[in-house]
């Protein structure tokens, strides 16, 4: 059957018979790529766009770093829960500045738990040795960049952050979602 | 492996090819030709292509072929929305109801790859009653074909199954009621009932592994097996070659004889595109797949099983009691083995229908019987008002559970969606405690005021014109109701925003219900009426009227000294519902302000 001479009939079916095949996948791949690519045009996971309480004024001291945990409500796909730990943060009020700034514990080397070292007065980053002073600035170590700010809001006594994560590893402050 | 230089194929025209061989005989084709010779070399795809494709179909190429094309293109479809719902989807009690109408609801075209998905079953089994009916006309069943018959039963019964087990996966009300009763019948198996159904459902409730169960057979076991079925029903279908038209001879056959490719391709492939295309404007027309309100067990669901399996649905009714098993079991293992043996019922040699018409004829009246059934089952339903109005609560709440979704759905899953309402439970206990007196659709009630709107303005200077008309006291039939007060337009202002004012509403305009507060003096309101909240009279006590505590109050015993006193008419709900219902009630009728 192959050998046949060529045939414009055959070669017009062929052409139209692939036509065909291609507009039904076109027609049943493209929203289908859509749908996968959705987490690639809406965020999947979220929570934390709202500044969330995370202690009273009076709670944090100068010079004495306070860690404390941000919790609010996520949407993680389909669920919605309330009172999820989306992270933490050090508050810190240093003696120039009256007003208390937040410092998210995550390390912007690779993503580390950050502590507060009371014998050097400095942020340490156990993991691979970066260690950041007061003011989040990095003084030693291999992170990129200092510690990474969070936006702090005050209504009345409470003191309010806004989440937010951050890529690592890169200088830039690079927010993620 | 360790001598590459050895690694030659056939190429396309038979002769073997070197893909390394520098001084071969061919110039190396340049760009992607020499990937394609290589690739030629090493595999020898152009073999399977031709294998594929270039199949000689006697006779030549016919519509009537296209079923099984049409089939295999629909099973890939399947296949491919199955993983793309797949990814998205979570298989347990608590999640499958809400990542379904996640899909459904908030992911980009989910509806329409939800869809595509649940109207290429209904088109699977459509395509599965054209194609057994093509080849029983063709006898295509008889010698040397039977195996091949026998598979395509048995993938028939898969893609039923394929249907059974997919419709419990979105965890709604028609899914969990409709699978109840499927896996009920499974457990009235004789011996082996009660095993078998724990062991489908995981469990002799449903819960996670019902779910978990049921995934695992729709999207590992089912598809394994009817691909497995499909390569054989494939192997034997070009091991027997095509069933041809009984009419024509031998020599027709081979003289009409053409290439698959691309003449019945192209019918196939035109078929394939036919149905695509319902299947996509049926999708489009009804935005999707069904979905319901979250399975709910403590619910009272009329299940109705999907349209295929509504004729299995309709026998059940005609075999009550001891006899059910003829309805469940007994008719359908019968047609099931009455289709399976033909082959070996029917043994005579012709294929022509003329000669084999007793076994046309039982096809069609069989067929016919699976029609009917499925009929009488839709139009009792569309007669009986109770489905009716079963029907349209079940859209109701499904409307409202996928609304409250958009919100995101709460970790206990399901029905917790409605907690997302605050009112819910208020609205529940309205329907079976309230609704008999009282109304809130501005019509009013039947025993009580109307509801709607309560404590605006306009219902407050409503009740100052007419007490006792239709929305307010009327339908209690007060023996010594409240009379209308006389006044201008403007006292009866001032008097409203000084009743209004009463329930401590910031929004008051003080100065309007002072001036109202001299009227209520000086039209002897107060002769009926204290403002002290503690003074008994004819009338209820106005301070704080209007109030959350006053609303409980009058909820929880409209019959104190400083309510309605001996004319109350309405039941105390003290007791009835707990505290905590009565102050959600009272937020409730608060919140009828427009």
């Amino acid at each position: 059957m192959a050998d046949h001479p060529p045939d414009p009939r055959r070669s017009f079916l062929k052409l139209l018979t692939g036509g065909f095949a291609a507009v039904i996948g076109a027609m049943a791949a493209i929203p289908g790529l859509r749908f996968l690519a959705h987490p690639l045009v809406k965020e999947t996971v979220t929570g934390g766009e709202e500044p969330l309480r995370v202690a009273a004024k009076d709670e944090v001291e100068v010079g004495r770093p306070k860690r404390v945990n941000v919790v609010g409500q996520t949407h993680d796909g389909w669920l919605r829960s309330d009172g999820v730990k989306l992270g933490a943060c050090w508050l810190v009020k240093s003696a120039s500045s009256s007003e208390v700034r937040a410092y998210s514990t995550v390390c912007p080397h690779l993503g580390c738990g950050i502590d507060w070292n009371a014998a050097t007065q400095k942020f340490d980053c156990p993991c691979h040795g970066s260690v950041f002073d007061l003011e989040g600035r990095c003084v030693e170590g291999p992170s990129p960049r200092g510690m990474d700010e969070l936006e702090v809001v005050t209504a009345g006594e409470d003191i309010k952050v806004r989440y937010r994560r951050f890529r690592v590893s890169i200088p830039n402050k690079e927010p993620i979602g | 492996m360790s001598q590459p230089s050895s690694s030659h194929g056939r190429g396309p025209h038979g002769h073997e090819t070197h893909a390394h061989d520098p001084q071969g005989h061919q110039a190396p084709p340049p760009g992607s030709g020499r990937v394609l010779a290589w690739l030629e070399s090493r595999v020898g795809y152009s073999e399977l292509v031709k294998l594929l494709l270039e199949e000689p179909v006697p006779g030549g190429a016919r519509w009537w072929y296209v079923f099984g094309s049409v089939l295999t293109f629909i099973l890939t479809l399947q296949l491919l929305t199955g993983i793309l719902l797949a990814s998205f989807y979570s298989p347990s009690s608590t999640t499958a109801w809400a990542s379904v109408a996640f899909i459904q609801d908030q992911m980009t075209m989910g509806w329409f790859v939800r869809g595509l998905h649940s109207m290429g079953a209904s088109a699977m089994v459509v395509m599965t009653c054209l194609h057994l009916a093509q080849v029983l006309l063709f006898g295509a069943y008889k010698a040397p074909r039977e195996m091949n018959w026998i598979i395509g039963v048995l993938m028939m019964g898969l893609v039923l199954a394929f249907s059974l087990t997919g419709y419990l996966l979105p965890w709604d009300q028609k899914g969990y009621w409709a699978t109840q009763v499927a896996t009920s019948i499974i457990g009235t198996t004789p011996v082996l009932g009660t095993a078998l159904k724990k062991l489908l459902q995981g469990g002799s409730l449903y819960g996670n592994y019902t779910l978990t169960h049921f995934y695992t057979l729709h999207t590992y076991v089912l598809p394994g097996s009817i691909l497995g079925l499909l390569g054989l029903h494939l192997y034997l279908f070009r091991r027997h070659g095509v069933t041809p038209l009984w009419t024509q001879s031998r020599e027709q056959l081979v003289k009409k004889t053409q290439p698959f490719w691309p003449d019945q391709l192209f019918r196939d492939i035109l078929a394939c595109a036919a149905v695509f295309l319902v299947v996509v404007f049926l999708v489009i027309r009804s935005h999707g797949a069904d979905l319901e309100s979250p399975a709910d067990p403590a619910s009272s669901y009329l299940a109705r099983p999907e349209w295929y399996f509504l004729p299995l649905f309709q026998l059940l009714k005609y075999f009550e009691g001891p006899l059910e098993v003829i309805g469940t079991m007994v008719l359908p293992g019968l047609a099931g083995a009455l289709l399976i043996g033909l082959p070996f019922i029917d043994r005579s040699p012709t294929r022509d229908p003329a000669r084999r018409w007793p076994f046309i004829l039982g096809g069609v009246v069989g067929f016919s019987a699976v029609v009917m059934l499925g009929l009488l089952a839709t139009s009792h339903d569309r007669r009986d008002p109770i489905v009716i109005k079963q029907r349209l609560e079940a859209l109701e709440k499904a409307d409202m559970a996928r609304k409250l979704a958009l919100q995101g759905v709460p970790a206990e899953g399901g029905v917790a969606v409605f907690h997302n309402d605050p009112f819910f439970r208020a609205r529940e206990i309205w329907e079976e405690r309230c609704v008999a007196c009282h109304s809130l659709t501005g019509t009013g009630g039947d025993k009580g005021p109307d509801l709607a709107n309560y404590n605006s303005r306009a219902w407050i200077s409503g009740f100052l014109a007419d007490p006792n008309g239709r929305l307010y006291m009327g339908p209690a039939r007060f023996d010594k109701g409240m009379k209308p007060v006389e006044g201008t337009p403007e006292e009866i202002q001032a008097l409203t925003e000084f009743v209004y004012g009463q329930s401590g509403a910031p929004d008051t305009d003080g100065a309007m219900a002072k001036k109202g507060e001299e009227l209520f003096h000086a039209k002897d309101c107060d002769a009926c009426h204290d403002i002290d909240g503690t003074t008994p009279n004819a009338g209820p006590n106005l301070k704080g009227r209007g109030s959350l505590l006053y609303v409980v109050n009058v909820i929880t015993d409209a019959s104190q000294p400083t309510l309605f006193n001996t004319k109350n008419k309405m039941p105390k709900f003290g007791g009835r519902l707990s505290p905590q219902e009565i102050e959600t009630m009272a937020k409730f009728v608060l919140s009828q302000k427009k």
